[in-house]
């Protein structure tokens, strides 16, 4: 029975996933490493919950899915951006955008109930 | 540590199975471990070390693998599915493009397919409609007529006493009800509009219920309504609700003037209250035939007997007798009680009864049985055209198949499925099928309409045929399994076969496979032109059986002549027998009608007559004065009253004495003419002339002999006939004969007028020129023989299309040969013989094959047939004729072709 907190990392999970592959084709673990680092290491995932994500977004036709070989020789699932996929991204930030604006209004307004 | 991927193409997943996923998730998983645990170990971790803490970092594995394995599979079932719909479409999609390419195959494929469905549905629509569905009547198998039969005139099928009838009643045992009921026509007078004249039935009141007619509004006749001297009521039809009273429901209470006499209407009955009236009225002995009864098919008024037995009525007949045996009596023994019963009534009433007896008949037997045989032949000439058009669409997909053997092969050696290249060819035949299966409906659809309409109105429930969805989807079946069969061949002929050895040999020239398709395509196309041979046999037997029906002399000219008939009501005509024949008002009408059409602008000649010429209408018994003893034994001639101007008017001719004219008046001596026909039954072709005929009371001379008239129609024998000046026997209803120049529907509005001056309220009925009564007799047998040329027609079409089809795929394979011919030196004429000479073979085979056929089956259609035998000469040597014609024809195109094959080209162009 996932937690508010997962429901709610459940769909930040997907943004992040979608911004990630924006800049490229990535195998789960790729995706993985490309956070830890952008964020340098502050965020992380528990990443099994990376993989269902994976897949509901390939459902989704939002991502793509191939079977390739990454450069030691062993072989690997890519995710892909699909255009469907860009175009949900950029809906996923504006939304993003506009609840964190909502959130800092909430926390810098000042003012008794 | 970038990864990049060189990927090698979209994995198919489609043929990813619950394994494959499973897999795939594992191995998809197992990498990201893996590649983890590497990492862990790099920075100096123990390998059991680095495995706990990947798998610690990656969660719950199991669950997240059956997680992820269950989205894929769902990925997996959602692209099957679409991958299965866009094959479809694109299967479609070449398939409509393959058969645009070929047009002339797909329109006569699907001309064919619709074209046998079509007839087939329609025609079998109309023979299950009337003949095999059952009648909406109760017990119908235990219904029957009792006639009674005399056997003096050795006539049969009469209609009974009223007292006999009464007596019947009530003596039998063997019968669970006996009614009764009687024809007769009426002036209707509405209040408003034109007075008509509709036929109409007097029943008893048990007849309804017994049948288990149940008015749609209203209630049948009470006991106390059937008497004479009760209130006058009416039941109506439901046409004539609608057409007179608009489905109004007040109708019923009102009053409707009937015969000038006031009725009041108690009830409505259905459409589908006709038992046959017309059937049965037809088959009677002095039944009206068809041919008179113009529009007044269909039963309009039902009014009660109102049985009034007088002892003097036991002489009069107007009572036909309809009954339900018990449900454990037979007809036979029925027949043996009601002829006990007649023999007791003749020894009860030597005067009225003598020589009378009874037949019972079943009531099925008379109303279906006259049809029956035209309408089993035209089922039986449907399915032959079913067959000829299966074997046509056959013949065409096999060739087809057969020109695509070398795509197919290529196409599978280079590594189509054979499942792909299956669905494809499926998709062309299902669209193919389908396509014809829809013009099939529709064509069954128009049919049928066409058919009712055409159709002549003596055919029982003709009215109430509507197409049947168990013909129809049977058909559709046949046909879209024989298309789709054929059309898979292809493919089914690859199996089994060397690829190697078949595009080695030419795409499909040489092969066995190449050969076996030939045979059976000869085959095929023998058998269409059999069972063409067969059809066209059939429908010649009937156009010279029609030809032949229209060279018999009626006895009477119909050119220029129109008919009208009236009937003078008894109220302001009286009809007092006492003072006959002085009936001053009837007299006056008729001299006064007459003098006025002669002053007509283009008639040249009135008549009036109790009876038109094909107006069988009633006997009567006569003796020979000096020969009373002979008499007793003699059949009743007709009666038939005409004025001066008739036989001059109709164009009778004269044999023997005079015609009447002015001279035989009221008051002069009674005078008669004979026919040709009375004057060898009676006189045993001695002369009449001089001789005195008893009827009616007064003795009669016989001032003439005239030609036969036909007054039973043109297949019937002319009864003996005699004919009264109706100055000595007036007439309160019969017909005018007008003569003109010109059309004579030209002078139905003046002849309309003339009448309304003279008599306002008398309707006119049946007002036709003559020529078209005469016509309108033969229709039934008119119908039966167009619609089996029409089938001949269609199915000799088919077979030449067939046979057109071979010989044009005989020369494209054979194109080298004719080649190599040409330029060792054959001449245009040689090569032409090639082709012409193999249509030949294949068009004689089919002929030889289809006359045995026709020799053996055309003896089914004997009693439809007049003057001609089942193996008319005639009739079957114009099918050879014809067939070679058209024979010759299909291979005219494909010879020419032929000789214009280009021998170098041929010989280069493999």
């Amino acid at each position: 029975m996932p937690s508010p907190d997962l429901e709610l990392l459940r769909g930040t999970l997907d943004l992040l996933i979608l911004r990630t592959l924006s800049w490229g084709p990535l195998h789960g673990l790729g995706v993985t490493r490309w956070i830890e680092r952008a964020t340098h290491q502050r965020l992380q995932i528990e990443e099994g919950a990376l993989y269902p994500a994976l897949h509901r977004l390939e459902e989704k036709i939002w991502l793509e899915a191939e079977w390739g070989y990454t450069d030691t020789g062993r072989r690997a699932k890519y995710y892909r951006l699909t255009p469907a996929g860009r175009r949900q991204l950029a809906a996923e930030v504006s939304k993003w955008d506009r609840y964190s604006e909502a959130v800092r209004l909430v926390l810098t307004t000042e003012g008794t109930p | 540590m970038s990864e990049r991927w060189s990927g090698f193409g979209r994995a198919f997943r489609l043929s990813l199975g619950r394994r494959g996923v499973e897999r795939d998730v594992a191995e998809e998983l197992r990498f990201h471990l893996e590649e983890r645990i590497e990492e862990l170990v790099a920075t100096g971790m123990s390998r059991e070390a680095a495995e706990r803490e990947a798998r610690a970092r990656f969660g719950d594995l199991p669950a997240i693998g059956s997680e992820v394995a269950r989205i894929d599979r769902r990925i997996v079932r959602r692209r099957g599915a679409a991958e299965w719909w866009d094959g479809v479409r694109r299967d479609c999609r070449y398939a409509f493009r393959a058969l645009r390419r070929a047009p002339a195959f797909t329109t006569v494929a699907v001309l064919t397919l619709g074209l046998g469905i079509g007839a087939n549905t329609a025609i079998f629509s109309v023979v299950d409609g009337v003949l095999l569905r059952p009648a909406p009547f109760l017990h119908m198998d235990r219904l029957v007529m009792v006639w009674e039969t005399d056997r003096k005139s050795g006539t049969s099928r009469e209609p009974a006493s009223i007292p006999d009838y009464l007596d019947l009643q009530r003596l039998n045992r063997r019968f669970e009800q006996l009614t009764g009921f009687s024809p007769a026509e009426v002036n209707l007078t509405p209040d408003h509009g034109e007075p008509s004249r509709v036929a109409a039935l007097a029943v008893s009141q048990g007849l309804l219920p017994m049948l288990g007619i149940r008015p749609l509004l209203g209630r049948n006749f009470t006991l106390e309504e059937d008497r004479p001297g009760a209130a006058r009521v009416v039941l109506i039809s439901e046409e004539l609700w609608t057409r007179a009273f608009s489905r109004d429901r007040r109708a019923l209470g009102q009053s409707l003037r009937i015969n000038d006499v006031p009725h009041v209407i108690v009830g409505i009955l259905p459409a589908s209250a006709d038992f046959g009236t017309l059937q049965i009225l037809g088959a009677a002995a002095y039944g009206r035939a068809f041919a008179d009864r113009g529009g007044r098919t269909r039963v309009d008024l039902w009014l009660p007997t109102r049985p009034n037995p007088t002892p003097e009525s036991r002489g009069t007949h107007p009572l036909f007798i309809m009954g339900r045996i018990r449900p454990d009596a037979t007809v036979q023994v029925a027949q043996e009680e009601m002829d006990a019963l007649a023999a007791e009534l003749e020894r009860a009433y030597p005067e009225s009864n003598d020589g009378r007896g009874t037949s019972v008949e079943a009531l099925s037997r008379i109303v279906f049985g006259p049809v029956k045989p035209a309408l089993l032949v035209l089922l039986g000439a449907v399915g032959l055209v079913l067959l000829v058009a299966c074997a046509n669409v056959a013949n065409l997909l096999l060739a087809r198949a057969t020109s695509r053997m070398r795509e197919v092969t290529v196409r599978a050696a280079l590594g189509a499925s054979a499942r792909r290249l299956a669905t494809q060819f499926f998709a062309e035949s299902a669209i193919l099928t389908s396509a014809g299966a829809a013009l099939g409906v529709g064509l069954a659809v128009l049919g049928l309409r066409v058919l009712v309409s055409l159709a002549p109105s003596d055919i029982p429930r003709v009215g109430a045929v509507d197409i049947d969805a168990r013909v129809l989807v049977a058909t559709v079946a046949l046909t879209v399994g024989v298309g789709l069969i054929f059309g898979i061949l292809p493919l089914w002929q690859l199996r089994g076969n060397n690829l190697q050895s078949l595009l080695a040999g030419e795409g499909s020239r040489g092969t066995s496979v190449g050969r076996r398709h030939r045979r059976l395509r000869s085959a095929l196309v023998i058998s269409e032109v059999a069972l063409a041979v067969m059809l066209m046999a059939g429908a010649g037997l009937l156009i010279r059986s029609f030809w032949q029906l229209e060279q018999v002399y009626p006895g009477f000219r119909t050119v220029g002549v129109l008919k009208a008939e009236f009937e003078l009501p008894r109220s302001r005509y009286p009809q007092d027998y006492a003072t006959f024949p002085r009936w001053p008002e009837a007299q006056r009408f008729a001299d006064e009608l007459r003098r006025r059409l002669a002053a007509l602008p283009g008639v040249q000649s009135v008549s009036i007559a109790g009876s038109h010429p094909l107006d069988a209408g009633f006997t009567s018994s006569i003796n020979v004065v000096g020969r009373e003893a002979e008499a007793v034994d003699w059949a009743e001639p007709s009666i038939r009253r005409v004025d001066a101007g008739y036989f001059r008017t109709i164009g009778g001719s004269l044999m023997a004495g005079r015609f009447f004219d002015a001279s035989d008046a009221v008051e002069t001596a009674p005078v008669v003419i004979v026919n040709e026909a009375a004057r060898r039954q009676f006189f045993e072709g001695r002369s009449p002339l001089g001789q005195r005929i008893r009827l009616w009371g007064a003795e009669r001379v016989v001032i003439g002999v005239v030609g036969n008239e036909r007054i039973h129609g043109l297949v019937a024998d002319t009864p003996p006939a005699v004919y009264l000046p109706i100055s000595q026997a007036p007439v309160t209803g019969g017909s005018v004969l007008v003569r003109g120049t010109g059309d004579p529907r030209g002078l139905i509005p003046a002849l309309h007028r003339t009448v309304r001056d003279l008599d306002p309220a008398l309707p006119l009925f049946g007002v036709e020129p003559l020529a078209e009564t005469l016509s309108n007799s033969l229709g039934q047998r008119r119908f039966t023989m167009a619609v089996l040329g029409l089938f001949a027609a269609v199915s000799l079409l088919l077979a030449s299309v067939g046979v057109h089809g071979v010989l044009s795929y005989t020369v494209a394979q054979r194109t080298r040969e004719i080649g190599i011919r040409m330029a060792l030196g054959a001449d245009q004429g040689k090569v032409r013989a090639l082709v012409v000479g193999q249509g030949a073979a294949l068009t004689m085979s089919g002929l030889a094959l289809g006359l045995a056929g026709a020799f053996a089956v055309t003896r089914l259609l004997s009693s439809l047939l007049y003057g001609v035998g089942p193996t008319d000469p005639v009739a079957f040597g114009g099918v050879v004729l014809v067939l070679s014609g058209v024979a010759l024809l299909a291979s005219y195109f494909p010879a020419r072709r032929a000789t214009r094959i280009n021998p170098v080209e041929a010989l280069r162009d493999e």
